[in-house]
């Protein structure tokens, strides 16, 4: 089996804030981490590469410093890491991104096929979840987001069963390869990387590849080939605190202000709540 | 004055602080000499030829160049070309067991009020199997027409159908816009309508409106975990697509007695090979309780991650409505299963209340809880970030304050 697993080079979200006053962005002491549901979608490709034979290939669009992205998964036993690094792809929306990945993984197709795309259900800065779809639709794969679990996987046979969480439950569902998975959080555990595969992943060559490298459109490419713009960023509406119950360190008391307090303010709230349970 | 280098050019500089790592400038700049360092753009000033490019796309107002901009500000562009043959605003309703989505009844609401500063019409796009009473519920709900594709081959969600049925209906009607809720089928199935349809989609906006300007569809969302909200445009591509989250929009009145037109179109068939769905199993209110919809979340923090404790907390869950959710380091310990997490990496709730026991707030959690109505903290530390932003905090422990609410609410429900 071949799978080639997309990963994204994220800023540690948590870290990021803007400074309500000017408006611009507060970064000092900001990491940059491998998107955590992509380290699942690699855990889950080496997994299967370990059970039915085969290798990983990793990709990754973004700046040179996503090389270390890259080798985290090389560490986890992701056989070969590709990095796209180019000018040309800078400013690229959702659209230009699952493009140049698109045609990233025709190019690798075309040496090795590909039987199995997984994608992180979503990156935690962007949080769109678009690129997988965008993906798997270029491709003409079968597309399988939010998947829970992989049932099985029969490479005699070409196709691949799988369970993935719907609105309204999970549905299990069996179709051909190639396809491409997007995974759940909860699908694998990112496994300790161990020692050898620590120094392995310092050592093995992170392949570059520009456009020219892909057999790209350079008008779909970054900036040119993104339909959407940021027209402006602002700090998020601030909540500010209400009223702190301390009882005057009597904890009971404590419980009583407050539910005294809540009554008088929420009456509509509480109304709303005990209507909506009761009917 | 600006900084110059050592060959004298005056040359631009970026403030890092102000850089939203957007890359634009990388994009724009004809000397290739801006490049991406710790996610912050910076200039090689020996190599920069001082043309102010890279000012005049930043969006941000990062770039220190003081010379006047070459470029004229643009005036809000046109729409050029076959834009101007789009129209009107679309709606995709999904069916969840045989019922319009509730999130589709919200987005008609809103797009009814877009459509008013537009001066245009609202169209539903409905897909699925006998579904034609819930074309009538949504000209009911405000749309001026429904566009229906009504065959036992939508009966299930495969994306490659529905994608295809989708962006050819698209295709007829030429929406302008096209609005989807966020649902795990509308995040799916818009970003391979925006793929076949080569344009534009913004996810999960909770902020929609029209530029008075340009007419453009100015989307607002959240982004790098709810720290930071970012208005989007889609200038040039038709129709401007985004996803919406549920309970983010205001349900509208329904009014029976509207009129509105319902076309039926020709589905025609994806040609290929398809997955199969062997099994559809419910969600099942034990196991997987949907803590995004309940309206009372009771949220075990790190402070109150003990077995014994659950029930208590259930029970006070119970008797408001609602169900438990908890935070990742509850998770981790085993305690609760990840489909109860409330955060970055977990799910986004926005209960009418939240109560928050030994939670102490973290800005992974606090992104995923933004929307909630009342935030109610109940925590020893005072100085808990959750009890900073909530709007009734408790100071104390929990096993001692939680029954005493129990009875409090006991005695109100009595009433």
């Amino acid at each position: 089996m071949h799978i080639v697993c997309c990963v994204k080079q994220v800023p540690d979200t948590a870290q990021v804030k803007i400074d309500p006053e000017t408006n611009t962005l507060i970064r000092s002491g900001v990491e940059s981490i491998c998107n955590p549901y992509d380290l699942v979608a690699v855990e889950v490709g080496v997994q299967l590469a370990e059970k039915h034979g085969g290798k990983v290939t990793v990709i990754s669009m973004g700046p040179p410093q996503a090389d270390s992205a890259l080798r985290d998964c090389l560490s986890l036993g992701a056989t070969e890491a590709i990095l796209l690094s180019d000018r040309a792809f800078a400013g690229a929306d959702t659209l230009a991104t699952s493009y140049t990945l698109a045609t990233t993984i025709s190019k690798i197709s075309s040496v090795e096929p590909v039987d199995l795309v997984i994608c992180g259900k979503q990156a935690i800065d962007g949080d769109t979840a678009q690129t997988g779809p965008g993906i798997a639709t270029r491709l003409g794969f079968n597309q399988f987001t939010y998947v829970a679990e992989i049932i099985n996987v029969d490479s005699a046979n070409g196709t691949i069963k799988i369970r993935r969480e719907t609105e309204t439950g999970s549905e299990i569902i069996e179709g051909k390869m190639p396809a491409l998975l997007t995974v759940e959080l909860e699908l694998a555990a990112p496994r300790y990387a161990s020692l050898p595969h620590l120094v392995r992943a310092l050592r093995e060559d992170v392949k570059v590849w520009g456009a020219a490298n892909i057999d790209s459109a350079p008008e779909r490419l970054g900036l040119k080939g993104s339909p959407t713009s940021v027209k402006v960023i602002f700090a998020p509406p601030v909540r500010k605190g209400g009223t702190v119950f301390d009882g005057g360190g009597d904890q009971v008391k404590a419980a009583g202000d407050f539910l005294k307090n809540f009554l008088e303010k929420e009456p509509a709230l509480l109304k709303e709540i005990f209507t909506d349970h009761k009917g | 004055m600006m900084p110059k280098n050592s060959k004298g050019k005056e040359v631009a500089e970026i403030i890092p602080d102000k850089c939203i790592g957007c890359q634009l400038c990388v994009a724009e700049c004809p000397v290739g000499v801006i490049n991406m360092v710790n996610g912050v753009a910076k200039i090689d000033a020996e190599g920069c030829i001082g043309c102010g490019k890279c000012r005049d796309v930043c969006p941000v107002e990062s770039v220190l160049f003081e010379k006047p901009s070459k470029k004229k500000p643009a005036a809000p562009k046109p729409v050029s070309g076959p834009a101007e043959k789009y129209s009107g605003i679309a709606v995709f309703i999904e069916v969840q067991n045989s019922h319009g989505a509730e999130v589709a009844w919200e987005l008609i609401g809103k797009a009814r009020e877009l459509a008013g500063k537009l001066d245009t019409r609202v169209f539903g796009f409905l897909l699925g199997a006998g579904v034609k009473p819930i074309a009538d519920e949504a000209i009911a709900y405000g749309c001026d027409a429904v566009y229906m594709m009504d065959t036992d081959s939508l009966r299930q969600y495969l994306p490659k159908v529905y994608g295809k049925a989708l962006a050819d209906m698209c295709d007829y009607v030429k929406p302008e816009i096209l609005l989807l809720g966020a649902t795990h089928l509308g995040r799916d199935l818009s970003s391979v309508v925006s793929t076949i349809l080569q344009t534009g989609l913004t996810a999960d906006c909770t902020g929609l409106d029209i530029d008075p300007a340009s007419h453009l569809l100015m989307m607002t969302r959240p982004t790098f975990g709810g720290n930071i909200m970012a208005t989007i445009l889609c200038r040039d591509h038709r129709p401007q697509m985004s996803t919406v989250r549920p309970k983010v929009m205001k349900m509208p009145v329904k009014d029976a007695t509207r009129k509105g037109e319902i076309n039926t179109l020709d589905f025609k068939p994806y040609v290929g090979d398809l997955p199969r769905i062997l099994e559809f199993i419910p969600k099942t209110l034990e196991g997987g309780a949907d803590i995004t919809h309940a309206p009372v979340l009771v949220v075990v923090g790190k402070g109150a991650c003990d077995s014994r404790a659950l029930p208590l907390l259930e029970e006070l869950a119970g008797m408001l409505g609602g169900t438990i959710a908890c935070s990742r380091a509850v998770v981790e310990t085993g305690l609760l299963p990840y489909t109860r997490q409330v955060g970055q990496t977990g799910k986004t709730v926005a209960p009418k209340i939240y109560i928050g026991v030994g939670v102490s707030g973290a800005v992974q959690h606090l992104a995923g809880i933004q929307g909630s109505q009342k935030i109610i903290a109940i925590n020893t530390d005072r100085n808990a970030p959750l009890v900073q932003i909530a709007d009734y905090a408790i100071i104390g422990d929990y096993q001692q304050i939680v029954p005493e609410l129990i009875k409090g609410f006991k005695s109100i429900i009595k009433k």
